[in-house]
């Protein structure tokens, strides 16, 4: 009724047209607007998948330019209206954001999601060692800025996106959403079992992302394909040692939204390499700046000694067979990197930062 | 009684699956897919679709060149985590595809193209595989 009353100041208009009267101030409507369109008649059918958003790409609606001029954000194939001021949209070509797989991510990303309140079952969560608890709850800790951090990087640049790149814009919304469910899963697993959040992560791979300026591109270089590669083999090692139905559940859907956001990030990245001239080149130089930064935050005794012990299942056994699980993790991470750097064209085995390259000869 | 495997084994997990929404635990939605299973030295198809296991059926090797992924493990390691399966009612920790696939050499999904982005699908749509392979502890089997 609130509502209603802010809806309708004074009389509710009458729907009968001979009682209706004519507004003061209000001209009679001349529909000039309409007919002012691009392209008229377009009738898109739904597939076996229903109405997907990649479905309705067609006509002019579906040409995406290399390069988007338009700074306002009028919708691509919406016809432009003359002194719209512009927005401050730094990114505006196509290879700055571009991945073919954004619109079906989106509906995947939107199919696909989960709730941590009440799908995950809480209920099967069991008590465990100290050690081991503390190692879980730590890793939590951790993962949780990594996702803080993704979700920040996104939403820097994604409101610097052209509006002609819409299918990226909107993914990566769901991306922050997922980003957003990952904060949530990790905080309440690590409050619900006895436990509470460990100490603060030093941060260096996290401000290395934040701080990348120079683009998206150069953001999803650290922020997937070196740390999120990483991430993938820390989020598999959980599900593997998953303490419960619980945690199997938490790591499992994890991984899969996680998966979707390498998916992107890959994607993005061979597009970038492949259609930028230079690409290629302005990777390899990041990606030889940012191992180190991530070799000093690999060597930080935390995470690794967390994750050992939890491989480990206690402080004794992660001396042992926990750390050296935690050690083929690594190694087993390097490989996938190596191998993607090289699907990339930016080939990275002859260079690899020399305390990275330790690992993969343990 | 079914044997494994078979595509009459393959027919009666994928009633099971599609008959008791209970059974899907994967992201809660649609899975889009279509994979092949290297068993030994038999290969077989599965095509997931919306909610459903859609299809499944023998095929031979070459027919697979249009799948998204193959699982693709020597015999005795399906055995393994099939008789897991029907043991627990759903594969232990250490039999579930993740750890499988973490603890073979090179993995246990590939391409059979090349296509990065069509065998990340193995990681995006992990579950409702995983899923499906749980199913199958409510199939009477023998190998």
């Amino acid at each position: 009724m609130i509502l209603r009353g802010l809806l309708y100041v004074g009389n509710e208009p009458s729907k009968d047209s001979e009682t209706a009267k004519p507004i003061q101030g209000v001209p009679n409507p001349t529909y000039e607007w309409m007919g002012l369109t691009n392209e008229w008649g377009i009738r898109v059918k739904p597939g076996e998948h229903g109405l997907r958003l990649g479905d309705v790409n067609v006509g002019i609606y579906g040409e995406v330019p290399e390069r988007w001029e338009d700074q306002t954000r009028r919708p691509r194939g919406a016809l432009p209206r003359p002194g719209i001021p512009p927005l401050p949209y730094s990114l505006r070509s196509k290879h700055e954001m571009w991945a073919d797989c954004a619109a079906n991510l989106y509906e995947e990303a939107i199919q696909r999601r989960w709730i941590p309140a009440t799908e995950v079952p809480w209920d099967l969560l069991a008590e465990l060692p100290e050690d081991v608890e503390r190692s879980v709850c730590q890793i939590c800790t951790e993962l949780s800025q990594c996702a803080n951090t993704e979700l920040e990087i996104i939403t820097y640049w994604q409101d610097q996106m052209s509006y002609g790149y819409f299918e990226v814009k909107q993914y990566l919304a769901t991306a922050t959403f997922d980003c957003a469910r990952h904060l949530e899963v990790l905080r309440k697993r690590a409050l619900s079992n006895g436990g509470g959040l460990g100490l603060e992560s030093r941060g260096r791979v996290n401000r290395m992302i934040l701080e990348s300026s120079g683009g998206w591109t150069e953001a999803v270089v650290y922020l997937y394909l070196l740390r999120g590669t990483y991430l993938t083999r820390l989020l598999a090692g959980l599900l593997e040692y998953a303490h419960n139905d619980a945690e199997s559940y938490i790591y499992s859907h994890m991984l899969e939204d996680h998966a979707r956001h390498l998916t992107y990030g890959y994607d993005h990245l061979k597009y970038a390499a492949t259609h930028h001239k230079g690409g290629a080149a302005i990777m390899r130089t990041l990606l030889a700046i940012g191992e180190g930064m991530f070799a000093a935050e690999i060597e930080d005794p935390i995470v690794k000694s967390a994750m050992a012990i939890i491989f480990g299942g206690g402080i004794e056994g992660g001396r042992t067979f926990g750390m050296e699980r935690y050690l083929l993790l690594i190694r087993e991470f390097l490989q996938d990197y190596l191998e993607l750097c090289s699907w990339l064209g930016v080939d990275r085995e002859e260079t690899l930062h020399p305390k990275l390259k330790q690992y993969l000869e343990i | 009684m079914a044997v494994f495997p078979s595509e009459q084994w393959f027919r009666e997990v994928r009633e099971v699956y599609n008959s008791d929404t209970s059974l899907h635990s994967g992201g809660g939605g649609a899975c889009d897919s279509k994979a092949g299973l290297g068993i030994g030295d038999k290969y077989y198809k599965i095509e997931f679709a919306g909610l459903e296991c859609a299809n499944v059926g023998v095929c031979s090797e070459s027919d697979l060149s249009e799948a998204d992924f193959i699982i693709e493990m020597p015999m005795d390691a399906w055995v393994t985590m099939i008789k897991d399966v029907q043991g627990n009612g759903k594969a232990s920790s250490n039999q579930t595809l993740n750890s499988l696939d973490l603890d073979h050499e090179d993995g246990i999904a590939r391409s059979p193209i090349d296509d990065q982005y069509r065998q990340d699908l193995f990681y995006r749509y992990n579950q409702n595989f995983q899923d499906f392979f749980n199913a199958s502890s409510r199939v009477t089997t023998t190998f």
